[in-house]
């Protein structure tokens, strides 16, 4: 078993001696490339600080030995460091910067790398296991070259180890030339709950929150950025180009959308509308014409709306080809031949009801339903009375134009308080 | 005719915000002490440190702002990011102390401003402690930071009080203008002074806490021209007051003779035979607000600027048990000031101006850090420094790194 003294960390390895296989010094550790895509993890090689300049030797070429210095192999070649390699340099793109946290969920700044020697096709080489966020990593590095190697890491063990496992590290990249080349793509935190997506994207400065939601899918960006609080969100969509930005709003829920873009200055929001999907931006600008505070300017327009003879096989078909999010969805209306409202189906009755029953026998007797113009203060009594999940809005007509979802009434009631 | 001034009185209050709010911070308790004594001690000779110090101030505050506004990072942040972990700590570590410094000098604001209302220390303290430790932990600092704008109108009594004191224009204008004779710097107490003038004007954390406000307040480079303007504004603002201070100390209490004080307090109360009742109201009543303001501001900034640069969780909206670093060094920060001051007989003015001069000491070396970044073309991009704005900067830092060191020579020697 090695010496457990002798885990190898970033810091640790940093201007540790290379000497051939005779012994002569050839130069000093002065960074640690790492892979990325398939090769994620893997040591690709040692930066090496030489007479000639900054050198790189892979890292299968190298031994580390008893006095923890490493040795190249005889096999070794060292090339010099191109500006376009396409890996992560530990020590200049993670040390001291802030990471996202997959698994934890946050933004957090690296203190050290803690790496591993493993046999490799016979050999040895190198991988990274984890990276040190807590005091473990700071206090070694504070104490480095006050206290001697061995001396440090048993200080520094006493204090705890708070690591992330390098697979839920996600790397920020500002650069985007150098984001396609190191293949940071973000599929893990597109994986996150959009909320917490948000959350992240708070913590983090306007250059790598543009990074990050740029880099992310269209409709992953839109469902987090709908999180995001209302002034950032309006920060974040000034920054970014015209064209990217409809590409997210696009994706958004109208009425979340239409809030943000109102928000906008005008020329800035015509110019994101400009780019927008004829459909979409349609719905939006008559979105755009409420008052924010009335019942229209907190509704969505996506629902689901039947014809008043449709039956329950109708139903469920309308809703397996529903544009949007079917998880909003809570209850399904019945319109007439001029888009009236005529009756209200609550999913549950729907799921529990026969295929061939016709939805209007499923509907109750009498609806609650508000007008377009209806105070958003107004709106949130009906709420409360009714123990509503949704309510639908009507125009002067009695024809349904959008529906009020319960997570918007608890949105706008914190807002403000 | 209505309708014009209050659009007008809408644009200037627009204009203020963090860089503003810095500059009422920044003439907390200690500052208002450290003119008083340097009007009391030395009359009108230290006015002339004013135009300079004015100048420097817009300088670093504008770097600071520009910084918050282009790179989105705070300073503590990037000094992290671009020169490691060790010189954070380094720095950090520094300006907790300084710091630490402060607060002692904000609760000896609140206890000798209320003592001059006949309220003892023991009881005006901790109650005042343990409100602002409950405002940023429990309350909601945002609305209060209102109020405290609203009550730095106060800072005007003190441009008041200066006036009040029937004072010589004459010979205080000149003296703005005039460099003190050559035998002025060898006095020691004279160099000690200008430190801490110096010190407590250009305060270091003034530097942390504008480029954080500035970035949360999610400034965006085109908007930027509006919070140059609050900044300088603000640098101006604070100064007005600063020198209103010295010159209303120095009509009353130098030239009656009375020479230092003991207590930033004595000054209001030296002055209410000289200049009559409602300046010593004033001088209190603003006293006490700038000490409550600041009391209130610092511990919690330094306990964010210290926890974002170590990477540590912060923030009043977590639990204790997520981010105790930060609630730790924010009560620690609280209490052990409280306790200071709670020592009987605990010479508040001689520690207060000292804290100012460690101020002054740490200072160049928080502008080389800023210099250093700023210049940098792939931080800053087009926004680096302009020939002139390196220029000040380096001149201050040297001039102050100099005074300092003539200073500390000077006491090795002795």
């Amino acid at each position: 078993m090695r010496d457990k003294l002798a885990i190898p960390t970033l810091t640790n390895l940093l201007g540790t001696p290379i000497t051939d296989v005779e012994g002569r010094l050839r130069g000093r550790v002065k960074d640690v490339a790492v892979g990325t895509g398939s090769e994620a993890g893997k040591v690709a090689g040692l930066v090496l600080k030489t007479r000639k300049g900054l050198e790189v030797v892979p890292a299968t070429e190298v031994r580390p030995t008893p006095s923890g210095a490493i040795e190249l192999r005889p096999e070794a070649t060292l090339r010099p460091v191109k500006g376009d390699d396409s890996f992560i340099l530990l020590r200049q793109d993670l040390l001291d910067r802030q990471i996202i946290d997959v698994h934890g969920r946050k933004v957090v700044r690296v203190n050290d790398v803690d790496l591993e020697w493993f046999s490799h096709n016979g050999g040895e080489s190198l991988r990274v296991t984890e990276v040190e966020v807590g005091l473990r990593g700071a206090v070694r590095r504070l104490l480095l070259g006050v206290l001697p190697k061995r001396a440090l890491e048993a200080v520094a063990r006493t204090f705890p180890a708070r690591v992330i496992p390098w697979e839920f590290v996600d790397m920020i990249e500002v650069d985007p030339a150098r984001r396609v080349k190191l293949k940071i793509e973000h599929e893990r935190l597109a994986r996150l709950h959009p909320s917490d997506i948000a959350d992240i994207l708070e913590d983090l400065a306007p250059a790598e929150r543009e990074a990050v939601l740029t880099t992310l899918d269209e409709e992953v960006a839109a469902e987090a950025l709908e999180e995001v609080e209302p002034k950032l969100q309006k920060h974040m969509v000034e920054s970014l180009d015209s064209e990217v930005a409809a590409g997210i709003v696009e994706e958004m829920d109208p009425s979340a959308a239409a809030d943000l873009l109102a928000e906008l200055p005008e020329e800035r929001s015509e110019a994101i509308l400009e780019e927008m999907d004829p459909e979409e931006r349609q719905e939006v600008e008559e979105l755009l014409e409420f008052r924010e505070d009335s019942a229209a300017g907190r509704m969505t327009t996506e629902y689901i709306a039947v014809p008043r003879t449709a039956t329950v096989a109708d139903g469920v078909r309308a809703l397996r080809e529903f544009d949007g999010d079917p998880e909003t969805i809570t209850e399904i209306y019945l319109i007439d031949d001029a888009d009236v409202l005529q009756g209200v189906v609550p999913l549950a009755r729907l799921v529990l009801a026969l295929p061939g029953t016709r939805l209007e026998v499923l509907t109750d007797p009498q609806f609650i339903s508000c007008q377009v113009d209806e105070h958003q203060q107004k709106v949130a009594e009906l709420f409360d009375k009714y123990n509503l999940r949704a309510l639908p809005v009507l125009n002067s007509a009695g024809k349904l134009v959008g529906v009020i979802e319960a997570d918007h009434v608890i949105a706008f009631l914190r807002e403000g308080r | 005719m209505l309708k014009r001034w209050r659009t007008r009185i809408v644009l200037f209050l627009a204009v203020l915000g963090p860089g503003f709010i810095t500059a009422n911070v920044d003439n907390d308790p200690n500052g208002i002490l450290t003119y008083s004594q340097s009007g009391a001690q030395f009359g009108y000779t230290l006015l002339w440190t004013m135009i300079p110090i004015t100048l420097a101030l817009i300088v670093v505050q504008e770097m600071c702002a520009r910084m918050g506004v282009v790179t989105g990072k705070g300073l503590s942040d990037l000094i992290r990011e671009e020169f490691g972990l060790r010189m954070t700590v380094i720095v950090m570590f520094l300006l907790v102390i300084v710091n630490f410094g402060n607060v002692i000098g904000e609760f000896s604001g609140i206890a000798g401003s209320l003592q001059l209302f006949h309220l003892t220390k023991y009881i005006s303290v901790p109650v005042c402690a343990v409100l602002v430790w409950l405002l940023a932990v429990r309350g909601d600092y945002k609305s209060v930071e209102k109020i405290f704008l609203a009550a730095s109108v106060f800072y005007i009594a003190y441009i008041v009080a200066g006036v009040l004191s029937q004072p010589s224009w004459h010979e205080a204008l000149v003296a703005t203008v005039k460099l003190p004779p050559r035998s002025a710097w060898r006095d020691n107490t004279y160099l000690y002074m200008v430190i801490g003038i110096i010190g407590t004007t250009i305060a270091p954390w003034m530097q942390f806490y504008l480029q954080s406000s500035i970035v949360e307040k999610g400034v965006n480079v085109k908007n930027y021209g509006a919070s140059r303007l609050d900044v300088i504004v603000g640098s101006i603002f604070t100064d007005v007051v600063a020198w209103f201070i010295i010159v209303a100390c120095a009509a009353t209490l130098w030239v009656h003779g009375s020479g230092a004080i003991q207590e930033a307090a004595d000054a209001a109360e030296a002055m209410k035979p000289l200049a009559g009742r409602y300046a010593f109201l004033l001088f209190a009543f603003g006293l006490f607000n700038a000490a409550f303001f600041a009391a209130s501001v610092l511990p919690l900034s330094t306990a964010y600027v210290v926890c974002e640069g170590l990477g540590l969780e912060s923030g009043v909206d977590k639990k204790f048990k997520e981010a105790p670093f930060f609630y730790w060094l924010y009560t620690i920060l609280i209490v052990g000031g409280t306790a200071v001051v709670l020592i009987p007989n605990f010479p508040m003015v001689q520690f207060m101006i000292f804290s100012q001069v460690l101020n002054g000491i740490l200072l160049p070396i928080v502008i080389v850090f800023m210099l250093l970044l700023i210049n940098r073309k792939d931080l800053m991009g087009k926004h680096t420094n302009s020939h002139w704005f390196n220029a000040i900067a380096w001149l201050t830092a040297i001039t102050v790194a100099l005074i300092s060191f003539i200073y500390v020579w000077s006491l090795i020697r002795r």
